[in-house]
């Protein structure tokens, strides 16, 4: 195995790591940057798109929790993935509206430990929730069947397909939004109102409602998450809070609010784990948070925050 | 679960006993102390022992831990992990525990057919309840939930797993206040080696003795001078998993290229495996467990590492199976008991538990099962609950009624010499629910175990009966 090789494997191990920490981190940053809202609840509704997910592409044995004792053997309406991919992300954007609405908005003028704890809360409210539906077990999330298995790429050798589609989604996705906000009016609004919120209104815009369809872009692009990152793993109802503190530790590295930020944390965070596995094993986990405090000390508003912004 | 809370409770006794201010007040200490030490222990023990006439102790046994048991129910504690990596193992542990209780009290099951002892109508004449916890999978609060059940609850057993790491900080603690435990899943060689303790049991077989089962099963399969690659959870478990696996595959003339430890709860594998597919060897060993094992076996699969390498998971059972679906064709290890098994204990059990749930019991279950009736089989045979006769009543006992041959278990390090079934996982369109392995031996025990100075065993103190 040449020197080459190796790391093309450690490159593609920590982009497709990072991809799904990034795509957490650009909806949790800007949720963030803009409403200054800490939602603690942003794991759980990368549950919520597992789970849809998981139901909409495919149709799975139930075997235990409540939903299997109320007499569904079986659930899930087996339309595929690309079914999940349309269906999920506007489900779990209607999931953000009303999240805002009923929980985040009552608590905007509230410090930020209000807003941790009642998120935080919800949390384990939506994870119990989807335990005592489904049960403690692990269900298998399959990959789709255009892209299950291994696909042999040159100099690297074989590489899981579904991982270099997890990339590309994510990349996808992420100039999606970065356009959204860059370059559209509603853009405009957003970011004139994270600047001086009270200028806008005085301008006779109403920025309540881009408010919310931010905080529904960003539980959207949770939810997409959900379904692109659920089979890589098991699914069981834990993996929102499993994932919810890596994906805040990105945004935290890559400054609150931005987009850019969001991706060069996560990716920053991929190849950490994926460099010090192939270097350093047992060093991996403290690593990956050496490096976060590294950041944070030099550059406490995160590699590209801005100051103002920070919290 | 109701529980009888008209009678006197142990501290009522203690607080009424004797108002002797010096007995009385080290009493109490004893009761709220939190695991304090042997000497507060002992004087609640002593403040109880007046009580005992109180209650329906009719035996000559001082007070010890949380005998004598007040009133005409004998409470056991059920502790599990009900979140956390190993979830899904607890959830069915828990269903057979409460079907043991059911059988225990009602008649059914084992109680009927195998279990000679037990009558079915409680044990001793005493109700059985009980109560359960959450260990989740984490030693720490398995402890706290254990030390709940002992002082709030008066549970005069405990029983539990999985994860090794919780069952050795659960029978730490209840050699300390002197209550019973019985272990469920735990596989790592320290429970009963180098933590055992007096007041624990282990039926299921431990780490070493399934590297003694798998070698010489994939030495024939694959040949004999393979290189091997192992990853293993980093906690008393795996680190035992991985020595015992060396050792065995060592000594059948295969050789370690790396050992590297991953730590509990990871959920992404894959640069672990792309270093161990990179690394040259031939067969890659995954001592992971539960959800871990799910993962890194289905990732294993999906990056095509099973294409080019063989791949060796030490220890399976059926929630590990089930997630991991087809990922787990032809790879081969150990379960601590099948459904499939054909025999008549293992084929009763499987029924009644179906009969119960509509599903099929995973090892776990058996286990859980077969330990609880274990102990009140002793219970029975001693004629008391005061734990050091029970103990003496379970040492060196042998039988052949839980559906793993002729049993043993030991008294120098109360380990179970038992049979230990080798299977292979099999494709995903032979699987069906309760049905994932082809057994592919079970190996006897006779060909297994080490003696009370060597292995595991040679590094075991029991500690003290009283």
């Amino acid at each position: 195995m040449s020197l080459l090789a190796d790391v093309l494997t450690v490159l593609l191990n920590g982009l497709q790591q990072g991809a799904i920490f990034a795509l957490l981190a650009v909806g949790l940053s800007i949720i963030l940057g803009t409403l200054k809202f800490v939602n603690f609840a942003h794991g759980a509704l990368y549950v919520v798109g597992t789970y849809t997910g998981l139901l909409v592409a495919h149709e799975i044995a139930l075997t235990s929790g409540k939903l299997q004792s109320w007499g569904f053997t079986s659930l899930g309406l087996d339309l595929g993935f690309f079914a999940a991919l349309v269906v999920v992300p506007l489900f779990v954007f209607v999931v953000g509206l009303g999240m805002e609405r009923f929980v985040a908005r009552p608590f905007y003028d509230r410090p930020d430990t209000d807003q941790i704890l009642v998120t935080f809360g919800l949390a384990i409210v939506v994870q119990e929730l989807f335990r005592i539906l489904f049960g403690s077990n692990s269900l298998p999330f399959d990959q789709p069947a255009w892209a299950a298995g291994p696909i042999a790429l040159p100099v690297v050798g074989n590489f899981s397909q579904w991982r270099l589609y997890v990339i590309a989604i994510t990349a996808v996705l992420v100039l999606v939004v970065y356009a959204l906000v860059e370059y559209t009016d509603f853009g405009l609004v957003v970011r004139a109102g994270t600047r001086d919120a009270e200028m806008v209104r005085l301008l006779g815009i109403k920025i309540t409602r881009p408010y919310i369809v931010v905080f529904g872009i960003g539980a959207a692009l949770a939810g997409v998450a959900g379904v692109v990152g659920g089979p890589l793993n098991v699914v069981n109802p834990t993996v929102g809070t499993d994932i919810l503190v890596p994906a805040f530790l990105t945004v935290v590295i890559g400054g609150v609010g931005s987009i850019v930020g969001a991706v060069i944390g996560g990716v920053i965070f991929g190849l950490t784990t994926a460099t010090l596995v192939a270097v350093a094993p047992a060093w991996s986990q403290i690593g990956l948070y050496a490096i976060a405090a590294v950041i944070l000390l030099t550059r406490p508003q995160g590699i590209l925050g801005n100051e103002e912004v920070a919290p | 679960m109701a529980r009888d809370t008209d009678l006197p409770t142990r501290r009522d006794v203690l607080k009424t006993t004797g108002a002797a201010g010096a007995v009385g007040i080290a009493g109490l200490a004893g009761c709220t102390g939190g695991g304090g030490d042997s000497g507060n222990g002992s004087g609640g023990e002593g403040g109880s022992g007046n009580g005992s006439g109180g209650g329906s102790g009719s035996d000559d046994y001082p007070a010890l831990g949380n005998y004598p048991i007040e009133g005409d129910t004998a409470v056991l504690g059920f502790n599990v992990p009900q979140s956390g990596p190993y979830a899904s193992e607890g959830q069915d542990e828990l269903r057979a525990y409460e079907l043991a209780v059911k059988h225990l009290n009602n008649g059914g099951g084992w109680v009927d057919s195998q279990f000679d002892d037990l009558s079915g109508d409680g044990v001793l004449g005493m109700e059985i309840d009980y109560v359960s916890g959450d260990t989740a999978t984490d030693a720490d609060t398995a402890r706290q939930s254990a030390q709940r059940m002992i002082q709030r609850d008066n549970v005069i057993m405990i029983t539990g797993g999985s994860s090794s790491a919780t069952a050795i900080a659960m029978q730490e603690l209840c050699q300390q206040e002197k209550v019973m435990f019985m272990c469920c899943l735990t596989h790592s060689n320290d429970t009963t080696g180098k933590n055992c303790v007096r007041y624990s049991f282990r039926e299921m077989f431990n780490a070493y003795m399934t590297g003694q089962a798998l070698a010489p099963v994939v030495t024939e399969e694959y040949g004999g001078d393979n290189e091997f690659y192992q990853l293993y959870a980093d906690y008393s478990w795996g680190q035992t998993q991985q020595s015992s696996m060396q050792m065995f595959l060592e000594e059948a003339g295969w050789s370690q290229v790396e050992s590297v430890p991953t730590p509990l709860g990871t959920s992404d594998y894959s640069s672990y495996l792309s270093e161990a597919a990179n690394s040259g060897a031939d067969v890659i060993v995954l001592n992971h467990y539960g959800l871990d094992g799910a993962n890194s076996l289905s990732q294993a699969v999906d990056m095509g590492i099973d294409q080019d390498m063989e791949l060796l998971v030490p220890l399976y059972n059926r929630p590990m199976a089930e997630a991991a679906g087809g990922a787990i064709s032809g790879v081969f290890g150990t379960a601590a008991w099948d459904a499939q098994l054909d025999n008549e204990p293992s084929q009763q059990f499987t029924q009644v538990f179906n009969e119960e749930y509509e599903r099929t019991p995973s090892g776990p279950a058996q286990l859980a099962y077969a330990q609880t009736l274990q102990y009140a089989a002793a219970v029975e045979r001693a004629g008391t609950f005061y734990p050091p006769e029970v103990i003496k009543q379970l040492e060196d006992y042998e039988y052949d009624n839980i559906g793993m041959g002729q049993e043993l278990m030991r008294k120098c390090d109360h380990q179970a010499q038992r049979d230990v079934p080798v299977v292979r996982g099999l494709p995903a369109d032979q699987q069906e629910q309760g049905t994932y392995f082809e057994i592919v031996n079970v190996t006897s025990r006779d060909d297994l175990g080490y003696g009370c100075d060597e292995g595991p065993a040679a590094e075991c103190e029991l500690g003290s009966y009283e």
